[in-house]
């Protein structure tokens, strides 16, 4: 070998090692690494059975199991746009880089799925890839559903193909150069999807590792709640410390005990998770409420028991931007507090203060109070501003109980001025919105 | 198959059969048959609906009646009975307030809840109090005068 092949060699040698370093570092850890344990295959897993559906439905048809793990994972929010036939598809998905749209997933032979094989649906949902061989991109949470076993992929499937079909085509996706370049997921997703089913721990308790199964594998929290690294990619380092998706802040839900879950108790999480609310803690809106809706609503009891265990073990990440302790009651009079928004002030007295109060303790319903909420203890002020232009509904088995949408009654200036009102009156830092940013909000979360 | 739903209202315990999340307006005026308290917007934005729960001025429209079992329900139908509702009444007269008198069941419940809570109320109470009571009218001048003279007991 000549000098120059040599250093030619070494210098490629290098590269590839430097290539590989810098994968392992952006990709870090997985997301159930932290647990620490010896995993073992499923197959080799005695203690218990955290795959599959809750012992009530053990002996129900594969249609019922597949219909209860499709609610588990979430699959009809995204995949049905609002007011149009269930599982048909076509939601926008408004990114920085342009817009993607969820695929129609009903049995329809020319615009749905309705050609799949079951090898077809297992490559999708586990490893990102069309049966036209295209790559899907990650909006579609498969680095989370592929450790789903092929049993319960299967089972969703003849659910899905129980449905009838709807002729319905996504608009085309207006994705920018180079996100449009769909055979750069392969790279992407030889990085980032780990592409393996879920191995339980034995350290752990059974409701753990059906705890795990059912966070990890189905209800994809970590989609929201989990910071993203460079490759946009979950970034387990800070597992579940929370982020802004779709416009919308997913708060920490890792066991940290001032900003995450640390301090929320069995019985606030059982309720926050099955109702939508947990007094004290406010209510579930925009994403998450529809998560609730659709998804954890319909969760057996023990399921539910089984994430709050589960979620417990997440070792806990701080928020620094949230205060350490949420605001106290506000006076129960309009003079004392807050008062310096006078414009905030005006727009609250007229259209909020019915519902919320001035001390921020509803008289209509705890599910309206928002003293000790994250919302409006964020200095971000996000979720609040959200609210207020989009409404939200909360369905209980009472009865649903609403507040209207107020984005196309006030301008971006007056929905600023109230968000920093409510935040400064309610919360423990005031937010400093302006019109400006609401107008980027309206955009991240139009049709 | 739901319960029968029980409430009290104006002191009066109303037993009846309504879905749990019925608004609370609907009970009042379809079931119970209560037609002083008015249907205005049914967003909870202009205040038409306006009684009292324990005292406090809610908006009956969005309210959903599971919400305020075991609760004491005021209406614009007894609210004459309170002190602070009779004094208003008493001023709404004297000044006739009253133009077309579609959301004046709703001001005057709004006002009485004030003046029950701030019973010498300023112009900055009358606005935190009675913002969300809208008027097509624009009676607002007179209103502010009539919260005053209630609070004050005399014409002004």
């Amino acid at each position: 070998m000549s000098g120059k092949m040599r250093i030619l060699t070494s210098v490629a040698a290098i590269a590839i090692v430097a290539a590989g370093l810098g994968v392992w570092i952006i990709r870090g850890p997985g997301p159930l690494d932290f647990a620490g344990g010896t995993k073992v295959a499923l197959a080799d897993y005695r203690a218990g059975k955290p795959t599959g559906v809750p012992a009530k439905l053990e002996k129900a048809s594969l249609v019922e199991r597949g219909e209860y793990l499709a609610k588990a994972a979430d699959c009809m929010v995204c995949h049905t746009k609002p007011g149009e036939k269930d599982y048909s598809g076509g939601l926008a998905f408004k990114l920085p880089f342009g817009t993607l749209y969820s695929t129609n997933v009903t049995p329809d032979k020319d615009t749905g799925i309705g050609n799949y094989s079951d090898q077809d649906f297992l490559n999708a949902v586990q490893h990102g890839q069309r049966r036209d061989g295209a790559r899907l991109y990650p909006a579609m949470p498969y680095t989370s559903y592929t450790y789903m076993t092929d049993e319960d992929v299967l089972a969703v499937k003849a659910y899905l193909f129980s449905l009838p079909p709807v002729r319905a085509k996504a608009p085309e996706n207006t994705l920018s150069f180079p996100f449009n370049q769909r055979w750069a997921m392969i790279v992407w997703s030889a990085v980032f999807n780990p592409d393996t089913r879920f191995a339980p721990d034995t350290s752990k308790s059974p409701e753990w590792n059906r705890g795990a199964y059912l966070v990890e594998a189905l209800a994809h929290c970590g989609e929201c709640h989990t910071p993203r690294n460079l490759g946009f990619a979950l970034d387990n380092r800070k597992r579940f410390a929370g982020a802004i998706t779709a416009g919308w802040r997913a708060f920490n839900i890792s066991s940290d005990k001032a900003t995450g879950l640390g301090n929320w108790s069995d019985q606030d999480l059982i309720s926050y998770l099955s109702l939508g609310h947990a007094p004290g803690h406010g209510s579930a809106s925009g994403p998450m409420g529809e998560a609730v809706d659709h998804s954890f609503s319909q969760f057996a009891p023990e399921d539910i028991s089984s994430i709050v265990a589960y979620l417990r073990s997440v070792p806990p990440v701080p928020s620094p931007d949230l205060p350490a302790t949420t605001a106290p009651v506000a006076p129960a009079s309009h003079k004392d507090g807050v008062t310096a928004d006078a414009r905030g002030k005006k727009v609250f007295a007229s259209a909020c203060t019915s519902c919320h109060g001035w001390s921020g303790e509803s008289p209509v319903s705890p599910m309206a109070t928002l003293t000790g909420t994250w919302a409006v203890n964020d200095p971000a002020a996000t979720n609040v501003a959200q609210i207020v232009l989009s409404g939200t509904k909360r369905h209980t088995p009472a009865g649903a109980l609403s507040m209207p949408a107020f984005g196309s009654a006030y301008t971006d200036d007056e929905i600023a001025a109230v968000a920093n009102y409510v935040t400064g009156r309610f919360g423990a830092k005031g937010s400093k919105l302006t019109g400006k940013d609401i107008a980027e909000m309206r955009e991240q979360t139009a049709d | 198959m739901h319960m029968a739903t029980v409430l009290t209202i104006n002191g009066e315990t109303k037993s009846f059969d309504a879905p749990p999340e019925m608004p609370l307006l609907w009970v009042l005026r379809d079931i119970l048959g209560m037609t002083g308290t008015k249907f205005g917007c049914g967003i909870a934005q202009c205040g038409a609906c306006t009684v009292h729960v324990d005292g406090k001025a809610v908006r009956s429209c969005v309210l959903p009646v599971s919400a305020v079992e075991n609760r004491a329900i005021t209406t614009i139908e007894h609210v004459g009975s309170t002190p602070a509702g009779a004094k208003v009444q008493k001023a709404w007269l004297d000044l006739e307030v009253i133009q077309c008198g579609y959301c004046q069941s709703g001001q005057i419940m709004s006002a009485a809840a004030l003046l029950a809570a701030t019973p010498r109320p300023d112009d900055s109470d009358i606005d935190a109090a009675m913002a969300g009571n809208i008027c097509r009218c624009g009676t607002y001048v007179r209103i502010r005068e009539a919260v005053k003279q209630a609070a004050n007991g005399r014409q002004s």
